[in-house]
């Protein structure tokens, strides 16, 4: 007899919420003509970067191979320090009010179109928005796949026009300091990340406004995320503000905080450890359970025949 | 008697109070939280977390009995140092053997690449000295060695408490409070305990210790 074991990220049918429902969700709570009331007594409906819903699939970043972590742990299992340092905090902290719509980001620096745009309008300028699906690696040496909905970053560069000297974008993080929820100092605010901008202009560099066609939680670095999937998830700024092209490269805040543990490039290496921890294994979230096996971590996170290219000649173990 | 020191006499509510941490340890193996995503990792951390905790409470215990002799409470808490010491050493062990299996890799090559590291050789120092004093705590082991040499060993206990910090504080990327919470008072006992141990072995001239005692 065939018994069918379904594995821990699946959901069933009756768990998902219907298309309607969902579509009809902002239209219902705005003909209630209480929009602003129902969204003060329900802060957890309180999401961000509407624009562009549904999505549509990108066949060229679906690699049937990868089984995508599910819903739930995805948007459970988080590092946002601005909402708390353990992984359970930032759903609860980053869904008491704290408003991701709207959104202005501002994109500025060594451009010939430095703008201030709202971030629907920003993915709308972008021609809406596409799902990839990628791994996800973070520096903890736990991964997972995300579903991610969003558009290319070099789109984005396109529409600014980095001048000649722009060599490096960086990304600042939302300053959380008042903001409700806020847990408190932990790293030095504004959070900041950058990457070279032959980095920031490859195929795979993308921002992320939805998680599994939806738009992407508060605790997930609403509205606007950065996602680079081959290196570790500490690249990823979140709640992203500000988009700056500079000539120089920048200190990442984890580079500041601590400079032997986490460097500038930060890709995904399983033959340089982290000083505490080993890099060459993995523990693959929901995957067999609490006793799950761990996997071996793959160059450059799965993706070195894309990207190996771009640090040709490069010491990796000196740029870590 | 008041009722506090009277049940903290019985041997019943020590094992009900050791015991009981472990449920809320394993829990995340059997009822995960979406947030336990890493199940056994919470369940690693929780363990490590109540490892400190009660190294550090039977610490506290002969400074709160020099402090307070007459108080109830302290009288009752050192009739079962051997018994929390042991059970900070069940925790540890136990930490141990969830951080084992979630190393493990079907074989232990994780394991051994990363036990080389400071943090977790640290972390091993701090285990080793709990084994030597679970495994000499008879009170066989104390007539074989000595008093005083059994004493002098035991006092390595506090060498396995600094070690549970650093290991503690090392355990996150940014420097936890909670080993400040954990430790602190322990220290701030430490010090009264030598302070007032100090201040009674100068008695005054022309007494004897005998006197004095």
């Amino acid at each position: 007899m065939l018994i069918r074991t379904p594995p821990s990220w699946e959901l069933p049918e009756s768990a998902a919420t219907p298309e309607s429902v969902y579509l009809n969700r902002r239209a219902l709570l705005k003909s209630l003509g209480c929009g602003a009331a129902a969204l003060a007594l329900a802060p957890h409906v309180l999401r961000a970067t509407t624009a562009g819903f549904p999505t549509r699939v990108n066949p060229d970043y679906r690699d049937p191979a990868l089984t995508p972590t599910s819903y739930e742990h995805i948007t459970s299992y988080i590092n946002f320090y601005e909402f708390g340092t353990d992984k359970a905090s930032p759903k609860t902290n980053a869904n008491k009010g704290w408003k991701t719509e709207p959104w202005t980001v501002e994109i500025t620096g060594l451009i010939n179109n430095p703008l201030k745009i709202d971030a629907n309008d920003l993915v709308a300028k972008m021609g809406g928005a596409e799902q990839r699906v990628y791994r996800l690696r973070c520096v903890e040496a736990w991964s997972m796949v995300v579903p991610w909905d969003g558009f290319p970053l070099a789109k984005l560069i396109k529409l600014a026009d980095p001048k000649p000297e722009a060599k490096f974008v960086t990304f600042s993080t939302f300053n959380p300091v008042g903001a409700p929820g806020y847990a408190g100092p932990a790293l030095d605010w504004p959070y900041l990340e950058g990457l070279r901008l032959d980095e920031a202009m490859h195929d795979l560099s993308f921002i992320a406004t939805g998680i599994y066609g939806k738009p992407i939680p508060n605790q997930n670095g609403a509205p606007l995320r950065l996602v680079v999937p081959w290196k570790y998830g500490f690249k990823y700024g979140k709640s992203i503000v500000k988009i700056d092209f500079v000539a120089k490269q920048p200190v990442n805040t984890w580079q500041a905080m601590q400079a032997r543990e986490y460097g500038f490039y930060a890709n995904v290496n399983p033959n340089v450890d982290h000083p505490r921890w080993t890099q060459a294994s993995e523990r693959v979230i929901g995957a067999g359970g609490a006793f799950g096996l761990r996997q071996k971590t793959l160059m450059f996170n799965g993706y070195e025949a894309q990207v190996a290219g771009l640090y040709k000649g490069m010491d990796l173990r000196r740029n870590y | 008697m008041p009722l506090l020191a009277k049940l903290l006499r019985s041997k019943i509510t020590i094992w009900v109070l050791l015991v009981l941490p472990a449920i809320w340890a394993l829990k995340p193996l059997f009822a995960p939280e979406p947030s336990d995503a890493d199940p056994l990792k919470s369940t690693l951390l929780h363990l490590g977390l109540i490892a400190c905790i009660v190294l550090v409470t039977v610490l506290t215990f002969t400074p709160l009995r020099v402090l307070w002799p007459k108080w109830g409470v302290a009288q009752a808490l050192n009739r079962h140092r051997r018994l929390v010491g042991v059970g900070a050493f069940a925790y540890a062990l136990l930490h141990f053997t969830a951080h084992l299996l979630h190393v493990y890799d079907g074989g232990f090559v994780t394991f051994w690449k990363e036990i080389q590291k400071p943090f977790q050789l640290i972390g091993l120092g701090a285990l080793l000295i709990l084994f030597v004093l679970t495994i000499t705590s008879l009170h066989a082991a104390i007539r074989w060695m000595g008093g005083k040499a059994w004493k002098n060993l035991h006092r390595l206990a506090y060498v396995a408490a600094a070690l549970a910090a650093w290991h503690q504080a090392d355990a996150r990327k940014i420097f936890p409070l909670q080993v400040v919470w954990i430790f602190g008072p322990l220290a701030v006992l430490e010090i009264a305990r030598i302070w007032k141990q100090r201040v009674t072995a100068s008695p005054p001239r022309g007494t004897t210790p005998a006197q004095t005692s």
